[in-house]
């Protein structure tokens, strides 16, 4: 059978990184392929160049046999190539509907916008996903889980021949996962070629049939998914086997660095307490939307507290901006590292210096020689892969640019560090190099809040477990004796949002 | 690739080799904004030298661009700061007659004497400077409305407190904005200290460094412990007092307080601006380039007058050359993205 899409010694170099080096690679009519590989190893930009965002520097494109030449994302969607991005392509502003049907709302005869016809086919589409969306709603008032799956309608609605998948379930709920691979599974059934992007090794077994593994812009090979296991892929994609077992606690957490006592703050938190010691790795876990980040943010001084005590290292703490929060000694990575985190325009070296200005300046005169001094130091230590500490860090890949993002919190020296989702969008050998910084932290006395959906992220670091649910925190549990059917139970009780389960371990 | 390609010419064909240098120099030149204006600037001098020589390169010329750069050269430095740090300021004509109104009524009217006019000018623009720091900061009014708003009010403002202008002031205050140092008058100087000052301030200090990174991820600055809106607030405060200091230079050299001073000035200080380097969106450019981007303004209007081709042609002719520079970066952006 003629493949869908067929490329062929596919090159693509970003500011002297050869992202591709003659890569191969090609999907089946009907076949669900995955593409693995750990950060940097070109998953995202093979699959955007097949959906025409960037252009090869050299290989051929083939798409049912036919050369393409001078693929742009417009010819990629005439041709039926649909790509549903890991950002957003939304426009907040507007409805459901509109956006799905960007461009090409069913009109009237005088050419307006027929909105029930709209709306019909809006509803449709996203009752196939088995989703319950109104589709007057505006994105701005979505919640991220629901954006995502905005996305992945808006893409189905081109009709797709072939339709490319990059890290579709990283903001979605087991529910939602469910639905969208019945979906993916219905349109492969329907002869549709899918590309699917992901770090998830679990979902790639549960729905692909071949995957190709990458390696620093290397094909490492594609096989069957029904020959292969999970350790062997890991061992392809990294070169050595990985595990992210729970380390028996080593450390015994010292005197109570923080404790926040029944804080309350908008309709996101209402009565929240949590305490972390030093030497101590608390996860917060709950459902999203349970109010775990905002309680960090009012820890941190981002977010006002309107009730509750806070003390700090044995005296009352009211941080009214970072800034203060930080010169106490608290940091903060911030779950989006795009919109709250990094400066991607910026170099390495200028993010990492930004939360201790004072500490690479020469009186009032920044000195850029400590700068990169500082970065420089960051970088070998937390092996982050750049040409230079000059670097600008939108050309890093995601796991790369975490690391950015955690050397700045590092540099802080901080008492407490405050970690919302430490690994999202982050590649297996990357997550296990920062759960083992985290470790490291916490045996050199930081005290650590980690909040994250992934539960076997949650029992891998955990000494305590702190449950929150809608905007309370509803138990606790000592990291060695919990599991996640407890958490689960703690998290879904009394809870408004009850339907939403949270993501098990795969 | 290019690199490759120059090497393996470069060992063929030293004719090859040489374009191939020349190519790399002219990309050194595009890349750096400051650098293409001052290779554009110098260009200009010596076209002009070449083609006037009696009337380019003499000092009464040069006097009379480094002058009419002056006012321009001052308050580029505020704009250039806040458009860094992703803000702008469109009040910036009205606030400067403003200045040159309450300096002209203290010395004019009311007998102070003229450093309390001067200084009594300056303190009105840090004021209104303030009024849209706080618009923008406290209220979260786009700066872009903000200070289209307090264009009109501080206009009215002059007018009310002004009437028909402030004619003679004094001939002390006078002193201040026709007093001579080396042949040229004190508006050039005091563009040259706030411009040497504000560069260097950009360019090394801790503080002003925030704007960059202000600029370039607000929230993400913020959550860094950078107290983004005092730091905006501070930058219209600055921009304020500098079109303050621009408007009572202004009524001192002519040793009247005009109410229709500073029209329209806004636009060609943002020209300047964006043509020195800056972007819309915050994040980028520089002193240097916000000065090199004043002084190419000047002598493209000097050039028109001296060879009579007309003032038609200076706005077409800048309104290229912005184009061209913003377009190029475009492209240069693309090719890397």
């Amino acid at each position: 059978m003629t493949p869908r899409i067929e490329v062929r010694d596919i090159h693509k170099h970003f500011a002297g990184v050869h992202a591709l080096a003659g890569v191969d690679f090609s999907v089946a009519p009907g076949e669900i392929h995955a593409l693995l590989g750990e950060n940097g190893a070109g998953k995202s930009t093979l699959s955007k160049i097949i959906a025409g965002v960037y252009a090869a520097d050299r290989g051929e494109i083939f798409l049912d046999g036919q050369a393409v030449e001078d693929l742009t994302e417009a010819k990629a969607g005439r041709l039926g190539i649909g790509i549903v991005h890991q950002e957003g392509s939304l426009v907040d502003q507007l409805s459901v509907s509109e956006n799905i049907f960007s461009g090409r709302q069913p009109t009237g005869f005088l050419g307006q916008i027929d909105r029930r016809k709209l709306r019909q086919w809006s509803s449709d589409l996203l009752g196939q996903l088995g989703l319950d969306v109104d589709p007057d709603a505006r994105v701005a008032d979505l919640p991220t889980a629901l954006r995502q799956v905005v996305e992945i309608a808006k893409a189905l609605s081109h009709r797709p021949k072939l339709l490319i998948l990059d890290e579709p379930t990283a903001a979605l709920t087991l529910n939602e996962t469910a639905a969208l691979f019945s979906v993916v599974r219905k349109l492969a059934a329907q002869g549709v070629a899918v590309v699917y992007v992901s770090h998830r090794l679990a979902e790639i077994f549960e729905l692909c049939n071949k995957v190709t593994v990458l390696k620093d812009g290397y094909l490492v090979g594609t096989f069957a998914v029904a020959d292969t296991d999970t350790d062997r892929l890991i061992r392809l994609m990294v070169g050595r086997e990985l595990h992210f077992a729970r380390e028996p606690a080593t450390r015994s957490p010292g005197e109570v660095l923080i404790e926040a006592r029944s804080v309350a703050s908008g309709p996101a938190v209402r009565d929240a307490s949590v305490t972390v010691r030093r030497g101590e790795i608390v996860c917060l876990a709950g459902l999203v939307g349970c109010g775990r980040t905002e309680l960090c943010e009012v820890l941190f001084g981002a977010r006002r507290r309107e009730a509750g005590s806070i003390v700090f290292k044995g005296r009352q703490f009211s941080p009214t901006s970072p800034a203060r929060a930080i010169a106490s000694g608290i940091g903060m990575v911030c779950e989006d590292r795009k919109q709250g985190g990094l400066f991607l325009d910026r170099d390495i070296a200028e993010n990492v210096a930004v939360t201790v200005l004072d500490g690479v300046s020469n009186g009032p005169l920044v000195s850029r020689q400590k700068m990169d001094a500082l970065a420089q130091n960051y970088v070998r230590a937390l092996d982050i892969a750049a040409p230079s500490v000059r670097t600008q860090v939108s050309n890093l890949s995601g796991g790369n640019q975490q690391k950015v993002l955690l050397a700045k919190w590092l540099a802080v020296e901080p008492d407490l560090l405050i970690v919302d989702e430490p690994t999202r969008g982050v590649d297996v050998g990357a997550r296990s190099e920062i759960y083992r910084l985290l470790r490291e932290l916490a045996a050199k006395g930081v005290g650590l809040l980690v909040v994250s959906s992934d539960l076997p992220e949650v029992l891998a670091l955990a000494d305590r477990i702190v449950v929150m649910a809608d905007g309370c925190t509803v138990g606790e549990m000592a990291g060695d004796e919990a599991d996640e059917v407890g958490i689960l139970r703690l998290a879904t009780r009394g809870s408004r949002i009850g339907t939403e389960i949270m993501e098990p371990a795969r | 690739m290019n690199d490759l390609t120059s090497i393996q010419s470069a060992s063929q064909a030293p004719e090859t080799a040489r374009a191939a240098g020349a190519g790399a120099v002219l990309r050194r030149i595009v890349e750096s904004r400051p650098l293409t204006l001052l290779v554009l600037n110098v260009a200009l001098c010596v076209v002009m030298t070449i083609f006037y020589p009696s009337n380019f390169m003499t000092e009464a010329n040069i006097a009379a661009v480094l002058l009419n750069a002056a006012q321009a050269g001052i308050l580029v430095v505020g704009m250039m700061i806040l458009m860094i740090g992703g803000a702008f300021d469109l009040s910036i004509g009205s606030t400067l007659a403003l200045a040159g109104v309450v300096a002209g009524a203290l010395v004019g009217w009311m007998g102070y004497p003229a450093e309390i006019g001067l200084l009594g000018g300056v303190a009105a623009g840090a004021v209104a400077g303030l009024f849209n720091g706080l618009i923008v900061t406290r209220i979260g009014i786009n700066p872009l409305i903000a200070t289209l708003a307090t264009l009109s009010i501080y206009r009215g403002l002059t007018q009310l407190i002004g009437a028909s202008g402030v004619t003679p002031i004094s001939n002390d205050f006078k002193f201040y904005g026709q007093v001579r140092f080396l042949g040229l008058q004190s508006p050039f100087w005091a563009m040259l200290i706030v411009v040497v000052v504000g560069g260097w301030a950009v360019a090394r200090t801790k503080l002003f460094r925030k704007y960059y990174y202000i600029g370039g991820n607000p929230r993400a600055a913020q959550l860094s412990g950078i107290d983004v809106n005092r730091l905006m607030l501070g930058a219209f405060v600055l921009m304020g007092a500098l079109a303050g200091l621009a408007g009572v230079l202004a009524a001192a050299r002519l040793n009247s307080a005009v109410v229709s001073a500073g029209i329209g000035v806004e636009l060609s200080v943002i020209t300047a601006t964006v043509l020195g380097g800056a972007s819309l969106k915050g994040g980028e450019g520089s002193i240097l380039g916000g000065i090199l981007g004043v002084l190419f303004i000047a002598l493209v209007q000097n050039a028109m007058i001296i060879n009579g081709i007309g003032v038609f042609w200076q706005g077409i002719i800048i309104g290229l050359v912005l184009l061209l520079a913003v377009s190029l970066d475009r492209f240069k952006r693309g090719h890397r993205a």
